[in-house]
């Protein structure tokens, strides 16, 4: 986009000081500081990308009882020993959610003693709620059973593909494919009311 | 499972509505301190100033224990290596000896009843 110059001719530049000196600093370096052992680094890492870790983790625990602060916590303590393994190949923010999302794992297998898998086995059987009922989005994320629940949260709202989900969550890529079809079939029926579309 | 229901698509109106999800929420502070606290119980981020305090406190207990340790190993050895003199002479302990110096009596001129009470000495020490 070219932007347009006044009729006077005098362009306003943004002050630069309006700019939060913490933005100027990237991912990378502060990672390579935190690494170093400088706390500051770590904190403004954590500034930056928690909001979203939690969003996610919250979103992924749904409905299950688990405290998402007790799992950003793990998540973090994981993550800072790790940090020497990044290597930019993706973003730092999908890099910390999948260990994000290990984390939460683990903590919903721990509250419910579920085998490791076993939250992609099962098959949900839902009444769907009265049309006037209607589920709002979020909501309705929130009801479906938990393998449903995280691969649509990482296929249509964090965009991952069946392949990076397959690795992550430990199983085949068709599997992800076949529970993306249910999740989305019993989300719509959450949302309209409605058994079948 | 057919090839068609692998394939079910979004409505426009179910891609809005997921577009439209907040992707961020706010965390609190404590949240923060509770995971700068957690990595610092572990290690990381440099030594805390209560593991430095006591790191130093026990670095200050160790050096007490050795300097006593080697402080009673060397009166020990002062005390029961007999020198030279002592040797030949038969006399009492090195101590009893110095404390003796100012007198201008030799070792053989010590009274027989005082040799044997540092003799005497000597043995309950032993």
């Amino acid at each position: 986009m070219i932007a347009s110059i006044p009729a006077n001719g005098h362009i306003a530049i943004p002050e630069l000081t309006a700019v939060p000196p913490s933005a100027a600093v990237t991912d990378a370096a502060l990672i390579a500081a935190a690494i170093a052992g400088k706390e500051s680094a770590f904190r403004e890492l954590f500034r930056r990308h928690t909001p979203h870790l939690l969003q996610f983790v919250a979103r992924v625990l749904g409905r299950s009882g688990m405290d998402a602060e007790d799992v950003v916590q793990d998540t973090w303590l994981r993550a800072y020993p790790a940090l020497v393994t990044f290597r930019n190949e993706s973003s730092f923010s999908t890099w910390l959610c999948s260990v994000g999302l290990r984390a939460a794992l683990d903590s919903m297998r721990r509250g419910k003693r579920h085998d490791a898998g076993e939250l992609f086995d099962e098959e949900t059987h839902f009444t769907p709620p009265p049309a006037e009922d209607r589920l709002d989005m979020e909501s309705a994320i929130g009801r479906l059973a938990p393998g449903y629940r995280m691969v649509l949260i990482l296929h249509d709202v964090e965009g991952f593909t069946h392949e990076e989900i397959a690795m992550q969550l430990g199983i085949a890529p068709g599997t992800s494919k076949a529970q993306l079809f249910k999740a989305r079939r019993v989300m719509r029926a959450l949302l309209t009311g409605k058994e079948k579309t | 499972m057919t090839h068609d229901e692998n394939e079910i698509e979004l409505t426009p109106e179910e891609r809005m509505m997921l577009a439209a999800l907040p992707r961020e929420v706010p965390h609190g502070d404590l949240l923060e301190e509770r995971v700068v606290r957690a990595l610092r119980s572990e290690g990381y981020f440099g030594v805390s100033p209560r593991a430095r305090n006591r790191a130093v406190g026990i670095a200050l207990r160790v050096a007490a224990a050795v300097a006593l340790f080697a402080g009673g190993v060397a009166t020990g050895r002062f005390l029961m290596v007999p020198s030279e003199a002592q040797t030949a002479s038969g006399s009492a302990p090195s101590t009893i000896r110095a404390s003796d110096t100012s007198r201008p009596a030799s070792s053989s001129s010590i009274p027989v009843k005082r040799r044997e009470t540092v003799v005497a000495e000597r043995e309950m020490w032993l």
